[in-house]
């Protein structure tokens, strides 16, 4: 086949998630010591660049990950809940540490326990804090999941719908040897 | 009583927490700019058509914060006129949950309070709760006690370093000093296990002994580091961006520093010798041969200095250190007042009741006992001050956190600088706000 | 018997002044500035105890601004390091008692001096017009253990926000805090603020950051 003329199909939720999976822009919300092993985890030795997140968004605007690093004070809360409003959909968060996911050891007064008690997390990580090897798992699991959502042709309530009207189906295309790209 | 939240309220954007807001912004609004009164000079106004008020809100979670902290400023123009700063927004009570810790217990919350430099804080708890128990400490582990507070020292060091240049637009330079950080994070990772919240130090001693590999990779680290910092210094020193973003801001007198009861660098450069190393030496700081460096401009070039020559002071007195390294136990040898060694666990019956005993009562200083002591953190001076009532557990346990001392003469030093000034003056306090905010 | 049975793990010690301490400094031997302060104010130290090396000396709560203005201009301690309170939460009348810490930068000295103040009337004079460092220090008093200090400028909380009702220091206060005291953000956008701190126990499922699609939709 000559390369110029050559053609590649795929489902457009295929494409999609293989292209959101691959470029997660992180929005760090370095709050405690767990910042600095986030940090790490952007650094050279880590080097996230190697799963396309190292274009870390200070901006929720920007951004579509967050990753809520240390514990989390009654008033911080609310800083955090407002910046992950303002973040464009869709988007996942990651409890980091042991502070963020359940209070941790800072089982007191002034610490949320557990910042799922006010806004939605994707993937906890436990350890305190934990290591930048840990971090790059999340960030591997949450490509996982980005991979297996829908991303366009479906309407997120109802789900995959069986009728033949669908808009940009492309699955007619490859009723065999679907090429599959980004693990899907 | 449920309060509706404001998300759409787009006339009234910070009122995400209405009530706190308000009370921050009438301050803000009924504040005396300290800078008319302590120069005599009124804040300059610019005299244009562009000439309005504004207020502006920095933080808490922005990039140039070094953590969660909250500026409100006042700015005409594009010069600050009032600024009221909000800290506590990682606020959890590490003073209450001393109170309901044992000693050894409450030591992995100091590893999180400066998460730069943990190590430093370790050892601040511990010769606190030395001092008020009366423990000795032997000579072996005040040398390593001494090496690790020195690597902490340098690893904060170069953390202040690379952000400090990244938010004045050099990024680069965060790779390279994050580099430096990895390798002392390899070290600590050899010495304790944990990559920087070691809760290496204990008691009476110290958990381990330095293993031989250890050793080298601390003189490796020390031999390498002197020539890259040397570097470091000869691209910044006379950096003609660097200077020009750093020279002339934030000045603060030897009075005003004082006044204002700034610690740590910020004060040496200011021009006022008080470090407590040589102000109250401890462990074996007054043998070992160091000068502590000094600047008298109290600007945030002088405050670079400063740091940049404390960290190759520092590889100076680790080398010292591991040259005068003597062999000896690590810990001292009384079951009531510190750990006992792993054999004795293992291999005695009295081992193994001493340890559980330590663990569950732990030390118990004499009732009515009360002490302060501080060691030279990389940030300043951090001090414990305990007071016993005789059980495991301290009864006040108050810490005095050089970051929350350092960012209240925050607050004066900005006024009468550019909005773009503000993220320069944050690098050079260099504060932790897990510290901060207690 | 159960007197008898009455097992002390650890016997409590009380403290020796005269013990001689291995961590004692130098620097907190002030004799000199006690007696300096007696001369001057007779009334005015209650009581002076020893530890460590380390001379506590309790002052009466009445001339207390003015030993401090003495201590800065005459004795040379121009330095405030430390400031805070100390809930005693004894059956003895005063409760609460703060404790500052001077360093005299030229001498090296450094000295602690208590002061204690009523439960029922925690006002102390502020010293800030002296020492500006003492702002923040006397907030964050105020803030942990509700203890007002008259002539403050700006005596708001330091670390807590402001709706809070309660002096998280004291010793009364639950470590774990007041359920309900504290909001947290509402859970959608346009929700409201709740008070339950433990909204993700309480509310049956957990938020999602999206909807996940049904299996076996009809449509």
């Amino acid at each position: 086949m000559d390369s110029a003329t050559g053609y590649l199909t795929t489902t457009v939720d295929a494409v999609v998630n293989w292209a959101r999976s691959n470029s997660l822009m992180p929005m760090p919300m370095g709050l405690a010591c767990c910042a600095i092993e986030m940090m790490a985890f952007g650094g050279p030795k880590y080097d996230v660049g190697r799963f396309g997140s190292e274009a870390m968004r200070f901006s929720p605007r920007q951004a579509d990950l967050m990753i809520v690093a240390g514990w989390c004070s009654y008033k911080m809360a609310h800083a955090i809940r407002r910046v992950w409003d303002q973040m464009a959909d869709p988007k996942w968060c990651i409890a980091m540490g042991a502070c963020a996911s359940s209070g941790g050891m800072h089982r007191c007064y002034g610490v949320v326990q557990g910042i799922d008690n006010f806004m939605p997390v994707d993937v906890y990580i436990p350890g305190c804090p934990p290591r930048p090897e840990a971090v790059i798992h999340a960030l591997m699991d949450i490509q996982e999941k980005v991979r297996n959502e829908y991303s366009i042709a479906k309407d997120y309530a109802s789900g995959p719908k069986k009728s033949a009207v669908e808009p940009m189906n492309l699955e007619i295309l490859t009723s065999d040897g679907r090429t599959t790209v980004g693990g899907v | 009583m449920p309060v509706k939240s404001s998300f759409h309220d787009q006339e009234n954007i910070f009122s995400f927490w209405p009530r706190h807001n308000e009370t921050i912004l009438k301050r803000l609004e009924s504040k005396d700019a300290w800078l008319s009164t302590r120069r005599g000079t009124e804040v300059s106004r610019v005299k244009d058509a562009l000439e309005h008020e504004m207020t502006l809100n920095i933080g808490p979670q922005h990039p140039a914060t070094h953590g969660v902290l909250r500026c409100m400023v006042k700015l005409d123009g594009e010069l600050i006129e009032k600024c009221v700063l909000d800290i506590g927004y990682l606020h959890r009570g590490v003073e209450k949950l001393a109170e309901s810790k044992t000693y050894q217990e409450f030591m992995p919350y100091t590893d999180r309070m400066d998460y730069l430099a943990p190590y430093a804080n370790n050892v601040a708890w511990c010769m606190a709760v030395e001092k008020l128990a009366n423990v000795e400490i032997p000579e072996r582990a005040q040398w390593i006690r001494m090496i690790m507070c020195e690597l902490a020292r340098i690893s904060s060091h170069l953390l202040w370093l690379g952000v400090g240049l990244m938010d004045a637009g050099a990024v680069s330079v965060f790779l390279w000093t994050f580099q430096g950080r990895e390798d002392l994070y390899s070290i600590f990772d050899e010495v304790s296990g944990a990559r920087f919240t070691v809760s290496h130090s204990r008691i009476g001693g110290l958990a381990t002994d330095l293993s031989s590999k250890a050793i080298d990779m601390i003189r490796d680290f020390a031999i390498r580091y002197e020539e890259v910092i040397k570097g470091w210094q000869k691209l910044l020193n006379r950096n003609r961006i660097w200077i020009d973003r750093n020279k002339d801001v934030g000045t603060v007198s030897a009075d005003e520093a004082i006044a204002l009861g700034l610690t740590g660098s910020n004060l040496r450069g200011s021009g006022v010798p008080y470090d407590i190393r040589t102000f109250e030496p401890y462990l074996k700081y007054d043998e070992v041969d160091f000068i502590i460096p000094l600047r008298e401009e109290g600007d945030c070039l002088a405050r670079y200095h400063i740091r940049v020559e404390e960290m190759l002071e520092s590889i100076k007195i680790i080398h010292q250190c591991l040259d005068r390294l003597p062999e000896g136990p690590i810990r001292a040898d009384d079951a009531k007042k510190t750990y006992p060694s792993k054999n004795e666990v293992y291999y005695s019956m009295e081992g193994m009741i001493h340890d559980f005993m330590y663990t569950e009562t732990g030390i118990a200083p004499p009732e009515g006992a009360a002490a302060y002591h501080a060691i030279e953190s990389p940030k300043g001076e951090l001090g414990f001050y305990l007071e016993s009532d005789g059980t495991g557990c301290p009864w006040r346990a108050r810490i005095n956190a050089p970051s929350f001392t350092n960012l209240q003469g925050l607050e004066s030093m900005m006024e009468g600088h550019p909005v773009a000034d503000i993220v320069v003056l944050i690098g050079s306090i260099d504060p932790v706000m897990g510290e901060a905010d207690k | 018997m159960a007197d008898s049975l009455n097992f002390h793990f650890t016997p409590v010690d009380k403290a020796r002044p005269d013990e001689e301490n291995l961590h004692a400094k130098a620097s907190t031997d002030v004799t000199d500035v006690i007696q300096a302060i007696q001369e001057q104010f007779p009334e005015a130290i209650t009581e002076v105890v020893v530890y460590a090396g380390e001379r506590t000396i309790f002052i009466a709560g009445e001339v207390f601004l003015e030993v401090c203005t003495a201590l800065k201009e005459e004795l040379g301690f121009t330095y405030l390091v430390d400031l805070a309170g100390v809930d005693r939460f004894q059956e003895e009348a005063p409760r609460y008692e703060v404790y500052y810490c001077f360093v005299n930068l030229q001498k090296g000295k450094r000295l602690r001096i208590k002061v204690r103040v009523e439960e029922d009337d925690a006002v102390l004079p502020s010293i800030t017009g002296l020492f500006k460092a003492a702002d923040w220090n006397e907030r964050e008093c105020f803030d942990m253990l509700g203890i007002r200090f008259e002539g403050h400028p700006d005596l708001r909380r330091m670390f807590m926000p402001e709706d809070f009702e309660y002096h998280p220091q004291r010793k009364e206060f639950p470590l774990l805090g007041i359920p309900g005291s504290l909001p947290l953000p509402p859970r959608t956008p346009e929700g409201e603020l709740t008070m339950d701190p433990f909204a993700a126990a309480h509310s049956g499922s957990p938020a999602k950051s999206y909807q996940e699609p049904a299996e076996n939709d009809e449509n």
